[in-house]
């Protein structure tokens, strides 16, 4: 505590107001005169090792600085950094949306086209496949009747008028070929749906009628399906309403019979 | 200290070059170092440095002004990172009984281990640590941060001659210490 007081300097030791300049110069780092006490030169040596060169491991994290510096510095700048994952989460997405709605688009396309060409083929359910008769020129359905004619090409179409026999096997409506296209809807022959109306010609007994289903017929096939209920007379129900029929008695004329 | 050479050395730092930062870096962070050793325990010193330089890499591009305020700028700043230490620190109190009550009673070195090392770096951070802290931390900023008193003044919230009268009495003390230590004469 002497040494702290002022005109009270301890003994041996820097003290007193008279050594103020040497400690001012010691803080300074300035050089002692070389008369000064031998107190303050190691005094000064002990602050100058104090303030002395960096020593092992007190770097040691100047990596990890440089790297921030680097991050804080970088020209590239931290917010359009931050902004370019934005732009690629938008990109991808969009991306994204557009492969979702091709993938949709090839999805309904193909099923579109399966569908076609299942009905081409005649293995939809009837509804579709009567659908596809109406829509697309599909052969119809062949468990309601194969409806069918030939025109003087030969080229067989769909016939409303003209029932197959239900009891044996239904011959599968076929296309023309080599003619290098679908059948129409302008080629197939609208059915005579007015009882009223006579055929349109060449249509007359041969033409396409629907054919009757007796239902107590002895030539009527015993595994044939039931058709409409018998009528209360006992004649025979069309299948076709509307379409003028033959007598089961008279043979139905097939057009496309060999 | 950069001297002359710390205008341009700054404005490269400011441009961006990593270089002239490295350079700031070799030479503020021993004496930064040494400094938060008086203030905070152990490696929390590295800690609060690391702090310190996320905080000057930061405000880097704004800093205006000559060597003697940067370093008082980094060291305001390494105070208020070793105050919020102190405070989190506080807040958990980890800390042995055995190491709590050495750290209220001035460490003595042991003489005859001191007097056998040559005046080093560490002997005399030793004896700076047995200080009282104001007195330690004041003769850190003085002579190892080699800020004025002014600036001292400012970073401890005190005045400038309270400062000037504290170093002196701080390093008289010093003085003793080392002397009893058997690191002087």
């Amino acid at each position: 505590m002497h040494g702290e007081m002022p005109g009270f300097p301890f003994p041996g030791r820097p003290g007193g107001e008279h050594d103020e300049p040497l400690l001012d110069m010691i803080i300074a780092r300035r050089a002692l005169p070389p008369d000064a006490p031998q107190e303050m030169h190691d005094l000064a040596r002990m602050l100058a090792a104090l303030a002395g060169p960096a020593e092992p491991g007190e770097l040691a994290r100047e990596a990890a600085v440089r790297a921030a510096f680097r991050q804080a510095a970088s020209p590239v700048g931290v917010s359009p950094a931050a902004r370019r994952p934005i732009r690629h989460r938008r990109s991808r997405s969009r991306a994204s949306r557009s492969r979702v709605r091709l993938a949709a688009a090839l999805v309904v396309a193909a099923a579109g086209l399966g569908s076609v060409l299942a009905a081409y083929r005649d293995v939809l359910p009837s509804p579709f496949q009567q659908l596809a008769h109406v829509t697309v020129a599909a052969p119809a359905p062949h468990h309601t009747g194969s409806l069918s004619s030939t025109d003087a090409s030969g080229a067989r179409h769909a016939a409303p008028g003209t029932l197959q026999p239900n009891s044996g096997p239904v011959p599968r409506p076929s296309h023309p070929r080599g003619t290098g296209k679908l059948p129409g809807r302008a080629h197939t022959p609208r059915p005579h749906l007015s009882p009223d109306l006579p055929p349109p010609p060449g249509h007359g007994p041969t033409g396409p009628a629907c054919r009757t289903q007796p239902l107590h017929s002895p030539g009527a096939s015993q595994g044939a399906p039931a058709y409409p209920s018998p009528s209360p007379i006992g004649f025979p129900v069309p299948s076709c309403p509307g379409i003028f029929t033959l007598p089961p008695s008279q043979p139905t004329v097939h057009s496309h019979a060999p | 200290m950069i001297g002359a050479a710390f205008g341009l050395t700054l404005a490269s730092a400011q441009g961006g070059d990593e270089t002239a930062f490295a350079c700031l870096f070799r030479d503020i962070q021993p004496g930064l170092l040494r400094y938060l050793h008086v203030l905070v325990p152990g490696s929390e010193a590295e800690d609060v440095a690391g702090d310190t330089w996320l905080h000057v890499v930061k405000g880097l591009p704004r800093f205006r002004g000559g060597e003697e305020a940067f370093r008082a700028w980094l060291f305001t700043i390494a105070r208020h990172r070793a105050v919020d230490a102190g405070r989190s620190r506080s807040r958990r109190p980890d800390v042995p009984l055995a190491v709590a009550e050495a750290a209220e009673h001035p460490l003595a070195p042991d003489a005859a281990e001191l007097a056998l090392e040559a005046i080093s770096t560490q002997s005399v951070m030793e004896l700076v640590k047995a200080l009282p802290r104001d007195h330690a931390e004041i003769i850190m900023l003085r002579v190892v941060a080699g800020l004025e008193a002014t600036d001292v003044a400012l970073i401890v919230g005190k005045t400038p001659g309270a400062v000037r009268v504290t170093a002196h009495r701080a390093l008289r003390r010093l003085a003793g210490l080392a002397e009893r230590a058997g690191v002087t004469h």
